[in-house]
């Protein structure tokens, strides 16, 4: 065959024959992306672990960010919003509750007003209870005439605008005997909620840190193994992005499966218990399911666990890199 | 080309494997470098590829000292060098072919290209029937082929070889030299460590005979 022909003596000589640079920077990238794909078979069990560690270090924020995000549905849920009832003293005729109605019903924190006049709460009390008997025995009709308000939702979501001060104003109205409100107790759920929100950010960093650390480990181990390697490469003119490269890839896939595989068990978790609160919320007549992991959700678990593997691959390169070169 | 200044080179141990060489190589020249084992043969070979550097002198590459080479231009230089060494330094986890194509991924060249190249250098050192075979199952001899059709494969400007030959039969060992002797008349300079002084005296090319040093 021919002679290698050393032609001209010059240092860009390498370049030139690499007629096609975009060509040459895509060999090099598919090569490394070959061989790191290779490499994380090398060590199957060592693999699995890797994965593993990643997948449920992933897969724990994931749940409670879903556990929230369905608490936050379920407290949304427009039938479930509390109302507040103001109670009208005996005296108010049922036309005058109406255009009390109307009146409240123009306030900035209302939504609507719905008028419950006592004939309409007898009967409906009286079909409920049973106790038809016992109230045909009275003359009067007990009940008081009801505006039943739906505050706007604002409301609820805005600590500063308390019900408390709301519901004061609305005792102000002479027709008003009694101010009932059920809204405190969603206000504090959501209180709470919005303290989880925050737990799950500070487990979601500390175990973003931890899919860092196991990546960061797996891959200087790695690096460890292949000392020789980096040496050979060193030896005939690899440059620290090359030497980098096929790491970086390693720590992609790392980050990559984790991510499916923590997806995975997100899925498995969800399955398992779709049925019983689907039971549940059949037993508080609400229409309430699971939400799971949507498109977004998964491309962004992917795209972060992906990340996570990049930075923990690049330390751990970056680190060895810099002790290498202290050492020369 | 290569140009030693008064270069002596102390290991960390306290070792003096060289003391004040002065010794100038014009480019496209060949030379033979002998001496006793333990000379410092190999620490000549590896000051030139910058593998180890001088503890005094300087040593210059067409005229430009290697010290004012920073550290971001010495992967560039060294794949101007094709170096063959004592021990081949082989990839084990790779084939044949995989380690031959080594310097040219690295330096970028496309598959089509670097798959050519491969083959042409195989063919220099006698293995096209080995390409696919991993370097553990290879004799010494058989190795060091591989190792000498690496350092080639990128037409090097340089070639240093540290006993190219050590592990060859005579007639193997006559053809290496001869291919040594083809890249130096094409152009490149050449460095050969050799123990080798029948067949050094054969390839009738200047000679440089280091004395160990008495420390
Ligand atoms: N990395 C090292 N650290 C310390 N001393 C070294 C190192 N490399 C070589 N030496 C010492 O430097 C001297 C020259 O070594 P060198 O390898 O250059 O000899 P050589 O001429 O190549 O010998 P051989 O023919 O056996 O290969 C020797 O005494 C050796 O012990
Ligand atoms: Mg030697």
């Amino acid at each position: 065959m021919s002679t290698p022909t050393p032609t001209k003596v010059s240092p860009k000589r390498n370049r030139s024959s690499g007629a096609n640079p975009l060509g040459a920077w895509f060999n090099q990238q598919t090569n490394a992306v070959k061989f790191s794909m290779e490499r994380l078979w090398f060590n199957p069990l060592s693999t699995w672990i890797t994965l593993a560690a990643i997948a449920i270090a992933l897969s724990l924020p994931t749940s409670l960010h879903l556990l929230l995000k369905n608490l936050q549905t379920l407290t949304a849920d427009k039938r479930e919003v509390p109302t507040i009832s103001l109670f009208l003293k005996q005296n108010v005729a049922e036309q005058h509750a109406k255009d009390l109605a109307e009146l409240v019903s123009g306030l900035p924190e209302v939504e609507n007003v719905n008028v419950v006049t006592k004939d309409e709460a007898l009967a409906k009390f009286s079909k409920i209870t049973g106790f038809a008997k016992t109230l045909e025995t009275l003359t009067d009709n007990p009940l008081p005439n009801v505006l039943v308000i739906t505050p706007r939702l604002n409301l609820l979501g805005d600590m500063n605008l308390d019900a408390e001060g709301f519901s004061a104003k609305l005792k102000k109205y002479p027709e008003v005997d009694d101010v009932q409100i059920d809204v405190e107790w969603i206000q504090r759920l959501r209180a709470i909620l919005s303290i989880a929100e925050r737990i799950v950010v500070v487990v979601g960093v500390l175990l973003g840190l931890t899919v860092l650390l196991v990546v960061g480990n797996t891959i200087r181990l790695d690096i460890e193994n292949r000392k020789d390697e980096i040496r050979v490469t060193r030896l005939i003119g690899a440059t620290n992005s090359y030497i980098r490269r096929p790491f970086i890839y390693g720590g992609i896939w790392f980050g990559l499966f984790g991510g499916i595989l923590s997806l995975v068990i997100v899925h498995l978790a969800l399955l398992f218990l779709v049925k019983p609160v689907g039971e549940l919320a059949d037993l508080y007549g609400s229409t309430f399911t699971l939400s799971g992991v949507d498109v977004l959700m998964t491309l962004e678990i992917l795209a972060a666990s992906s990340l996570l593997g990049i930075i923990g691959a690049w330390l751990a390169v970056g680190r060895y890199l810099w002790q290498d070169e202290q050492a020369a | 080309m290569i140009e030693f200044k008064q270069v002596s080179k102390k290991y960390p141990t306290g070792q003096l494997a060289l003391y004040n060489v002065n010794l100038t190589l014009e480019a496209g020249e060949m030379v033979f470098i002998t001496g006793h084992s333990g000379a410092g043969k190999s620490t000549l070979l590896k000051l030139v590829a910058m593998l180890e550097r001088p503890s005094k002198g300087e040593v210059l590459i067409g005229g430009r000292s290697l010290s004012k080479l920073g550290k971001s231009q010495i992967p560039n230089y060294r794949r101007r060098i094709g170096f063959i060494f004592q021990d081949p330094h082989l990839l084990y986890d790779r084939s044949v072919f995989d380690n031959i194509a080594l310097p040219l991924l690295i330096s970028g060249m496309g598959q089509a290209d670097i798959r050519r190249r491969v083959h042409a250098a195989l063919d220099k050192v006698g293995m096209v029937d080995k390409e696919k075979t991993f370097p553990l199952m290879l004799s010494a001899g058989e190795k060091q082929r591989v190792g000498i059709a690496r350092a080639m494969v990128n037409k090097p400007t340089i070639i240093l070889a540290d006993e190219p030959t050590g592990n060859l039969d005579p007639e193997l060992s006559q053809d290496i030299m001869f291919t040594f002797a083809q890249f130096n008349e094409l152009g490149a300079t050449v460095m050969i460590a050799s123990h080798d002084h029948a067949l050094v005296d054969r390839m009738k090319k200047r000679t440089i005979v280091l004395q160990k040093v008495e420390s």
